[in-house]
């Protein structure tokens, strides 16, 4: 029931166009610098270089968002819930 | 070992499948059962994004730069986040305007410019041909990697054959066919071209398979895994692998290079044509955006996820970087595996093949409508339109598929064709701040995207294109080391000075900085043009005017065009089929008016209907252009309608000056009740407000003729009109009165119908409008106005507002009708009332007299006792009672009743009593005493026409003789002791006052002691009960007979009780007068 319920919020914040907005800007800050930065290092991390790792680590992170998305979206209801978000 | 007429053959089987698919699906789509429509389809055509230079170059610039390979595809996964915002809009737009092309989309945005349409056609084909000559020459290179070969089986003669080294050549036939093929078969370019999208999704679905084949292969097979390739990357080459596996440009990080490549790709992603032509023209359902945004980015991933594998193992296996290009094609060739390099090839193939095609027809729709439409209706051609532009549009795919292989051909390899990739996307990134602009600032208008545009475009050129043909050793020039005019601040790499950020970021930051500020600049410092505003507000808006349609029409045609000459016009453009398919869904939505034609507002519609079909065709730019050279053609023109109303107003509301005219004309109506004054002060206020040169007003007469009511005319002169006229004789009036509905000219001369007999001579206005007066159902009236310059004025807005004047005006007729009838009806009611308080008065007047005439008490008398009663009425009464006594014996009694109840009626009593008393002294018997009345009251009574029934007695109480006589009076009753029962006396008499000389009776009678004699006036016995049945004599004797015992008083009071029970509720009519008198035991008896 709870997690049920969880799920349910969670998907109706993703709704919000201001979201999206925020996972947008938030997938360019943190494909760049200075986030890039921090691992532009010569290190490996179960023999795969750092930066490899983050950036597909964090590109597949951002598929499963968008996937979420999409799942929050009611094909032909999406505008009225959207509007109706307060 | 492959031979070459494997080859060959392979490679006709896979070219062959790309027509069987599309073919299938084309007659799949054409049947009604797509296979295309579906959002997996959508999902892999997008990935046309990836083309041969991604598929090859990926894992080049990985083993030659390092991880940054990946913002090509990073940048998109990122901008998926907006598409359901963006891309629905862009779609929704396109969808609803008939965009053919990304050109078409911002054109048609900005004010439908042509110029905008053509200067972005020309840097797409500045920025994309180079690209489509990098594809053909990935196939030729790909095609002579593999005959190239050791091992490849070929003679030496047939490696040297022209067909052999030009690949390249073949290839673009094959693209140029296909394309004509599934790309081009109707005009109509917002007709989805399913064949293509499916070889396209098809393409994308070889590639990744290809791709990931190769990378499987090569990782898990020649190697041990990720792991085991880096590890031995990193130990073998520890240097080179530090450096592809962190940012870093020549010893610094690389992170400009990096944002720029990322911002590259986000934009080429959404502008590159083809990627609009697949993602916008071609998307079938909005719904399929949903799933598109997290499967075009997971198939980015997945293409991906070997690159730098494959690059290392590339690396690993031939000890450096060179060739790393094409890495996923030789690993498999050299490692001895070459049915998996001919896969590989295949997904080269399939990676350039799609690109070709979707660029070619997308770049060829640009090319026709925005360069070549524009020409030919300069050149007026009319004949086999349809024809011509088809071939043309043909012709341009093979245009640029050929523009691509001369490029490919002239250039050959160079520094030029390794960059192009990101050069093109340079370009297309020019037009991302118009797009956005065009989606959410409603002020950027056509001189800012222009401006923009160009700037940032010359700024590309310069610091891009330039560079890169010197580069190339295409111009040989120092204007890369001196700078332009040797001005090292103009240094194409380093723009005024901007050193260190390397030729993309400079050259994007520099573009957009002059694109952008440009675009904001023009767009702020300059308006909109008109048609800017309403297709700038159409885009801006595109989601939320679904229901929304603008309420009125701003614009008119000066000549009206009819329905089938537009038709003719669209069948010139879209094919005849077509253009009747169009109009007849146009007009199943649209009202037609009762003589089968569309009305004068809905013609804009109409030619905005027309441009919008024809925009399928041509585009937005080109149709606005071929229609309105149409129009002006025919002689007409759109042209604004004489704003009546002067402040600017948003479509939705009405303006300030028409809710002023309401408020006004409503305060004007209120005002007053006269409604001349009204209908004067109304054309007063219409005059002054909308200039009318003349106002009328006419009623309808009974007989259904127009009379003239009013008139105001500003008119230099007399201005003379037909006082009456009927409505047969002008055929607007009458046709207005019969429709009852506005009939309105805004150009007199188009006018069909002239009558010279019409209420005014048309000839002298430009334009006029009837507007009926309806009330209750019936046309009232007309209110007409004229106008003698002002052509086009009666607007949709102007004629609603008139119409309700002309209906307030009705109800105010109405009104003031229905306020003189009531306001007569209440003087009258007060007038009765007047009169009906002064009877009253006068009432209470005779009351008083008549009271006032009556003795105060009956007298004391020996030998008879007398009591008497009156009852007065509501009103007043006429009844009279009287009693003399002489000389202490005799008693004259006399009662009478006046016709009439009024003052008069009392006056004449009271006369009549004087004129009794008179006559009381002398011994006259009652007959003389009445017929002396009669006499002397006669002029008295017939003057007043009144009547009075009188009788009278004279008793004497020494003898007991009663002598009586009648006056056409009640007879009285008389209770006789001796026989215990009642008689009733009479004598022979007529009323009083009905003419002189009347002889009246006298009897007499002897009474006995104990005798009653009760007089009355008809009021008592004429009493009826509610049935109707009167009082009576019957009853009043009989109870007479019963209580006569009783004291004198009680036995009046008791008639009178039981006469009131009689009536039971109803009210007495009449007065009711009893005088009862009893015999006593005379005098004499007494001494006796």
């Amino acid at each position: 029931m709870k997690p049920d319920r969880l799920k349910h919020s969670f998907l109706d914040r993703l709704r919000l166009k201001e979201t999206w907005v925020i996972f947008f800007i938030l997938g360019i800050i943190m494909f760049n610098y200075p986030f890039l930065h921090i691992f532009n290092k010569n290190i490996a991390i179960f023999y795969f270089p750092l930066l490899f790792i983050y950036i597909f680590g964090g590109w597949s992170f951002s598929i499963l968002v968008i996937y979420l998305f999409t799942k929050s979206i009611h094909t032909g209801s999406d505008n009225k819930a959207r509007d109706e978000e307060p | 070992m492959i031979s070459l007429s494997t080859l060959i053959i392979l490679i006709l089987l896979y070219v062959s499948l790309h027509f069987l698919i599309a073919a299938y699906a084309y007659k799949r789509f054409r049947s009604g059962r797509s296979i295309v429509s579906n959002s997996f389809v959508y999902s892999l055509s997008i990935t046309v994004y990836c083309t041969s230079w991604t598929y090859y170059g990926s894992v080049g610039r990985a083993a030659t730069s390092g991880l940054d390979f990946i913002t090509i595809y990073l940048g998109p996964s990122l901008i998926a986040f907006t598409w359901w915002f963006i891309l629905r809009k862009i779609i929704r737009i396109s969808k609803d305007n008939n965009i053919t092309s990304i050109a078409d989309f911002l054109s048609s945005r900005y004010s439908k410019s042509q110029f905008l349409g053509a200067v972005i056609t020309l840097i797409a084909v500045l920025g994309i041909i180079p690209y489509i000559a990098l594809q053909l020459k990935a196939v030729s290179t790909t095609f002579a990697i593999i005959c190239n070969h050791p091992s490849f089986d070929i003679s030496p003669a047939l490696r040297d054959s022209f067909a052999f080294r030009n690949p390249g050549l073949f290839f673009a036939l094959f693209i140029s066919v296909f394309g004509i093929l599934f790309g081009a078969r109707t005009l109509a370019t917002q007709v989805r071209h399913e064949g293509l999208v499916a070889a396209i999704a098809f393409e994308s679905i070889v590639k990744l398979f290809a791709f990931m084949a190769v990378g499987i292969y090569v990782t898990y097979f020649l190697f041990d895994g990720f792991q085991d390739i880096f590890t031995r990357m990193g130990t073998e080459h520890p240097v080179l692998y530090k450096q592809l596996t962190t940012l870093s440009e020549n010893g610094e990080p690389g992170y400009a290079n990096w944002a720029t490549n990322l911002f590259l790709a986000m934009g080429s992603v959404m502008l590159l044509p083809r990627q609009f032509q697949i993602m916008v023209i071609e998307n079938s359902n909005e719904a399929h955006i949903k799933d598109a945004m997290w499967r075009f980015p997971a198939y980015l991933f997945a293409i991906n996820i070997f690159v730098l594998p494959i690059a290392f193992a590339g690396i690993l296996l031939s000890g450096g970087n060179t060739g790393a290009d094409y890495f996923v094609l030789t690993i498999p060739m050299n490692t001895g595996h070459y049915w998996l390099a001919l896969l590989a090839f295949l997904g080269g193939f399939s990676a350039a093949a799609g690109m070709v095609i979707a660029e070619s027809v997308a770049t060829s729709t640009m090319i026709l409508n925005h360069l070549m439409i524009p020409l030919v209706l300069r050149l007026k051609i009319t004949e086999s339109f349809p024809a011509l532009l088809l071939n043309l549009k043909r012709m341009s795919i093979f245009f640029v598929v050929f523009l691509g292989y001369g490029y490919f051909h002239i250039i050959g390899d160079t520094f030029m064709l390794v960059n192009i990739g990101l050069i093109s996307f340079s370009a297309a990134a020019q037009l991302a701040p118009s797009l956005i602009g065009a989606l959410y600032w409603k002020r950027g208008n056509a001189a800012g995207a222009i401006v923009g545009i160009l700037g940032g475009f010359v700024v590309w050129f310069y610091t891009l294109l330039l560079p890169s043909f010197i580069k190339s050793g295409w111009i040989t020039s120092d204007l890369l080391d001196t700078g332009l005019f040797g001005l090292s601040i103009l240094k194409p790499t380093e723009l005024f000075g901007l050193t260190g950020l390397g030729m993309w970021s400079n050259s994007l930051f520099w573009s957009m900085l002059f694109n952008i500020s440009g675009y904001l600049l023009f767009s702020i410092l300059l308006e909109h043009t008109e048609s800017g505003r309403e297709q700038s507000q159409k885009f801006t808006e595109a989601f939320s005017n679904d229901q929304r349609q603008d309420l009125w029409e701003t614009k008119r045609l000066s000549k009206p065009v009819t329905i089938i000459e537009f038709v003719n016009l669209m069948v010139n453009f879209i094919g005849e089929k077509e253009a009747h398919d169009a109009i007849s869904e146009y007009l199943a939505e649209h009202e037609i008016d009762e003589r089968g034609m569309v009305s004068e507002f809905e013609l804009p519609s109409l030619k905005r209907f027309v441009e919008k079909t024809i925009a399928g065709s041509v585009g937005s730019a080109a149709a606005k252009a071929i229609v309105e050279n149409y129009l002006s053609g025919v002689g007409s023109q759109m042209e604004s309608f004489y704003d009546a109303f002067k402040s600017v107003r948003s479509s939705l509301e009405e303006s300030r000056e028409a809710l002023y005219v309401r408020l006004k004309s409503s305060e004007i109506m209120n005002r007053s009740n006269d409604i001349q004054l009204i209908i004067k002060e109304l054309a007063d206020l219409l005059s002054s407000e909308f200039r009318f040169d003349l106002i009328t007003l006419r009623l309808i007469e009974p007989d259904g003729s127009l009379s003239l009511c009013y008139e105001k005319s500003l008119l230099p002169g007399a201005y003379s009109q037909k006082q009456s006229i009927r409505p047969e004789e002008d055929f607007y009036l009458d046709e207005m009165l019969l429709s009852r509905r506005p009939q309105f000219a805004n150009d007199t001369r188009s006018l069909k119908k002239q009558s010279n007999s019409a209420a005014t001579q048309l000839e002298t206005f430009s334009a006029f409008a009837h507007i009926p007066i309806v009330g209750d159902e019936e046309p009232l009236g007309v209110l007409s106005v004229y106008s003698v310059s002002i052509m086009g004025m009666f607007t949709e807005e102007l004629l609603n507002l008139l119409t309700s004047l002309a209906g307030q005006l009705a109800l105010a007729v109405k009104l003031v009708d229905e306020r003189e009838a009531r306001e007569k009806e209440m003087r009258a009611k007060d007038a009765a009332l007047l009169r009906n308080a002064a009877v009253t008065h006068e009432m209470e007047i005779a009351k008083q007299i008549q009271m006032s005439l009556l003795p105060e008490a009956p007298p004391l008398l020996q030998g008879v006792q007398i009591a008497s009663l009156s009852i007065a009425a509501d009103h007043v009464g006429g009844d009279y009672y009287d009693f003399f006594v002489t000389d202490d014996r005799i008693i004259d009694t006399v009662i009478a009743d006046v016709s009439g109840h009024n003052v008069g009626a009392a006056l004449i009593m009271v006369e009549t009593r004087s004129v009794l008393r008179a006559q009381i002294n002398t011994s006259n018997s009652p007959g003389i005493v009445l017929a002396n009345l009669n006499s002397l009251l006669m002029s008295d009574l017939s003057r007043a026409e009144l009547f009075i029934s009188m009788f009278y007695i004279k008793y004497d109480t020494f003898t007991q003789w009663l002598t009586y006589s009648s006056a056409g009076h009640n007879t009285p009753v008389l209770y006789r002791i001796s026989d215990a029962q009642c008689m009733t006396l009479d004598a022979e008499g007529m009323i009083l006052g009905v003419k002189s000389d009347v002889i009246f009776e006298d009897k007499s009678i002897l009474l006995d002691p104990g005798d009653i004699l009760l007089l009355y006036t008809d009021g008592l016995t004429e009493t009826a009960d509610s049935e109707g049945n009167m009082y009576g004599i019957e009853r009043l004797s009989m109870i007479l007979s019963t209580i006569h015992d009783e004291p004198l008083q009680s036995i009046i009071d008791t008639i009178y009780r039981e006469v009131i029970n009689f009536a039971g509720g109803v009210a007495i009519a009449d007065d009711i007068s009893i005088v009862a008198l009893r015999v006593e035991h005379s005098f004499f008896d007494q001494e006796d």
